[in-house]
């Protein structure tokens, strides 16, 4: 497999669908529509099946980039798109209500990712919106016994972004030095292996 | 956030009676449901035990899938998407109007001849879209 999968996901708004815009080598497939509940967010349109996006990574390696749609209801096309891919890039608004209970809803969706340790944490707004800090992301995590990498970004930044993306490689290679002693344990692992030595 | 949204009166009335009309005019008809574009559910009348707000979710995004695909492949715009299933058939369409802002989709078993489907779909998804023009005009006025 030459052209893993790396998924988007997180709250409307929180910016999902301008990352993969921000990184995307081809112009991004989206599936946008007029967003009808402006109590829920107040942006004209909101993705109802998925953005699609393209990047390169390292010498050949394709990233495939998908972005699943926010809301709630829309929660079947999250593990459809989830199936299968490399890792997860949760997105965290922190101008919403309460980030940690939206945080909350990711992680149960997004269970197998994170059994893996194919999960990375991007939290946006946080300049403006400074509660919950990062310590607060860290300590609701080890609440939960969890171990994710939580980033503040800027989406709308390229290289926020790819940050996000190498966060995700280094968390997958931290987890096969402790679970295989370093030997990809699949094709997905080998490929990230490759695709870092090819970007250093 | 609300999976469920209230129309004005007047569009309401003529969604509910355009959703039943359809399951009252064709036997081989088991529902219709109308939604937003972004999926939240309006009206519905559906037989079986399907969930008819996450059908309307589904919807909402087959559709955009559609008219996405439509200009991916250039082929046009998407007029509307089928699923024939083994068990039954899902029709979906965007209701045409000055603002596109709802979807109308119709559940059929797969005796039903899918153009009387499609015609049916087709005349509620109008009625529809007129109701929503006429309030979408006098409200600007």
């Amino acid at each position: 497999m030459n052209e893993p999968k790396l998924v988007f996901a997180g709250t409307m708004g929180a910016g999902k669908t301008t990352a993969i815009s921000a990184i995307s080598e081809i112009p991004p497939i989206s599936t946008d529509v007029a967003n009808t509940d402006l109590d829920a967010h107040a942006k004209l349109a909101t993705t109802v099946a998925l953005d699609y996006g393209e990047v390169t990574f390292g010498k050949n390696s394709k990233l495939r980039l998908y972005g699943t749609p926010g809301q709630d209801r829309f929660d079947f096309i999250w593990s459809l798109l989830a199936r299968d891919a490399l890792g997860v890039i949760l997105l965290v608004d922190n101008s919403r209500p309460a980030p940690l209970t939206d945080l909350n809803q990711y992680l149960d969706a997004f269970g197998d990712a994170i059994e893996q340790g194919r999960l990375v944490i991007g939290v946006g707004r946080m300049e403006e919106f400074p509660l919950p800090n990062l310590e607060a992301y860290l300590e609701h995590l080890d609440a939960r016994q969890l171990l994710v990498p939580v980033i503040p970004v800027d989406v709308r930044r390229r290289e926020d972004v790819l940050l996000l993306i190498e966060s995700l490689f280094r968390q997958i290679e931290c987890l096969l030095e402790v679970t295989t002693g370093g030997e990809p344990e699949d094709d997905w692992s080998e490929l990230v292996r490759t695709a870092r030595e090819g970007s250093e | 956030m609300s999976d469920r949204m209230k129309l004005p009166e007047p569009i309401a009335a003529v969604v509910e009676e355009s959703v039943r009309g359809v399951h009252r005019r064709v036997p081989g008809v088991t529902g219709c449901i109308a939604a937003t574009v972004d999926g939240r559910l309006l009206e519905h009348v559906v037989d079986n035990t399907a969930d008819p707000r996450r059908m309307a979710a589904m919807i909402g995004s087959m559709v955009a899938l559609g008219e996405t695909i439509g200009k991916e492949v250039r082929i046009g715009r998407s007029q509307f998407v089928v699923v024939h299933a083994l068990d039954g058939i899902l029709l979906m369409q965007r209701v045409p109007s000055r603002k596109e802002l709802l979807v109308v989709a119709t559940l059929a078993r797969t005796t039903t001849n899918l153009g009387v489907v499609l015609h049916e779909t087709r005349r509620a998804a109008g009625e529809i879209g007129e109701a929503l023009d006429r309030w979408l005009q006098s409200s600007a006025a």
